[in-house]
């Protein structure tokens, strides 16, 4: 192995060992200027042919936006409100300007969530679950895009390569009924982490403030 | 690898994930579970409301914040049922335990008010909170 293969593959495992504390970071400079304290979760956009997929996922998305410390409001009371607006459609909620819908109930950003891959794979022995993600978060007062994120997971049970994933969700997933559900939470959790890809402490969180450090963007 | 050591693997790998995490602030119950079922199964709407109920009276009878959003979806259901005095008073709690929910709540507020004044022979339930299911 040559000194630059094994720096590399140095590097490598400490990023693996290292990874919930720190991630590589984003530009967090328009969402620290935002100051979202109250995040209106929309209903998901579906882009597969999964069609229960929207309102499953919709269910994992409140509690880990709310644990960053951020006022959430009530998913469900939001979604039926929507729909009893004309609003059924999530593209028409997506497609709607940010800021009239959050003005509408007093939030401060909107987070955009569409499901991009919800699919089981029957395999000959075994089945592969894959979900794909896009999150979006937008500011309520100028409708800008203040924050991204991108997650894609796969798990498939007695394959040796679910790794950690696979650890943590091998007891859910059975080849009669595919479960993607830990998968979903699974994603939230990445998405939303932080240090890593996810939001800064809200004001709810002890650490709120303290931990961006002085530079936004690291 | 074998088997018992793969168990201990996985399980210190969790609580390793579960360290850096999942610490949360709040009680959720089964929030999330219940709301998932009511989604696989429309009729699954009790269970529901059931849980919103058991996170509010878990946080109360510990003094903790209930999380954010339960007191309105609850409200919300009571709502659903005709008991606008008791969704009025849920939504109450929620504006007042969450600040940022201000606007939204007392559109909700007014909401159940019109409702009531349509339908102002609503049978008497018991008070806001008192118990449904024992």
């Amino acid at each position: 192995m040559s000194r630059h293969a094994r720096i590399s593959a140095a590097a490598a495992i400490l990023a693996l060992l290292s990874a919930c504390a720190t991630a590589p970071r984003k530009d967090y400079s328009k969402f620290v200027a935002a100051q979202p304290r109250a995040i209106l979760i929309v209903p998901v956009v579906n882009k597969t042919v999964n069609v229960d997929a929207a309102d499953y996922f919709l269910s994992t998305l409140p509690i880990p936006v709310a644990e960053r410390g951020y006022y959430v409001f009530p998913v469900n009371l939001v979604k039926r409100l929507l729909e009893d607006d004309g609003l059924a459609d999530a593209a028409l909620v997506h497609g709607a300007d940010p800021g009239r819908l959050c003005a509408l109930f007093g939030a401060d950003a909107a987070l955009y969530v569409s499901i991009e891959k919800w699919e089981a794979k029957y395999l000959v022995v075994t089945t592969q679950v894959n979900v794909e993600f896009a999150y979006v978060l937008k500011d309520g007062k100028t409708g800008e895009t203040i924050w991204t994120d991108h997650e894609a997971m796969t798990y498939q049970p007695d394959s040796g390569g679910g790794g950690i994933i696979g650890a943590m969700v091998a007891a859910a997933v059975t080849k009669a009924s595919p479960n993607y559900m830990p998968l979903a939470r699974q994603a939230n959790w990445k998405a939303l982490s932080f240090p890593g890809p996810g939001f800064p402490a809200g004001p709810y969180r002890p650490e709120f403030g303290k931990d961006l450090g002085a530079d936004t963007r690291l | 690898m074998n088997r018992p050591t793969l168990l201990l693997t996985s399980a210190a790998l969790l609580v390793g994930l579960q360290g850096c995490a999942r610490q949360t602030m709040y009680s959720w119950g089964d929030y999330d579970e219940a709301l998932y079922a009511h989604y696989k199964n429309p009729q699954d709407r009790e269970n529901f409301v059931a849980s919103l109920d058991a996170v509010i009276r878990d946080a109360t009878q510990r003094g903790e914040k209930v999380p954010p959003g339960c007191f309105a979806e609850y409200g919300y259901a009571l709502m659903e049922e005709g008991r606008h005095d008791d969704a009025i008073a849920y939504f109450q709690r929620e504006r007042d335990q969450w600040p940022e929910s201000r606007v939204f709540m007392e559109k909700m507020i007014r909401n159940a008010e019109q409702k009531r004044a349509k339908t102002p022979s609503t049978p008497a339930k018991g008070p806001a909170g008192a118990t449904r299911r024992s």
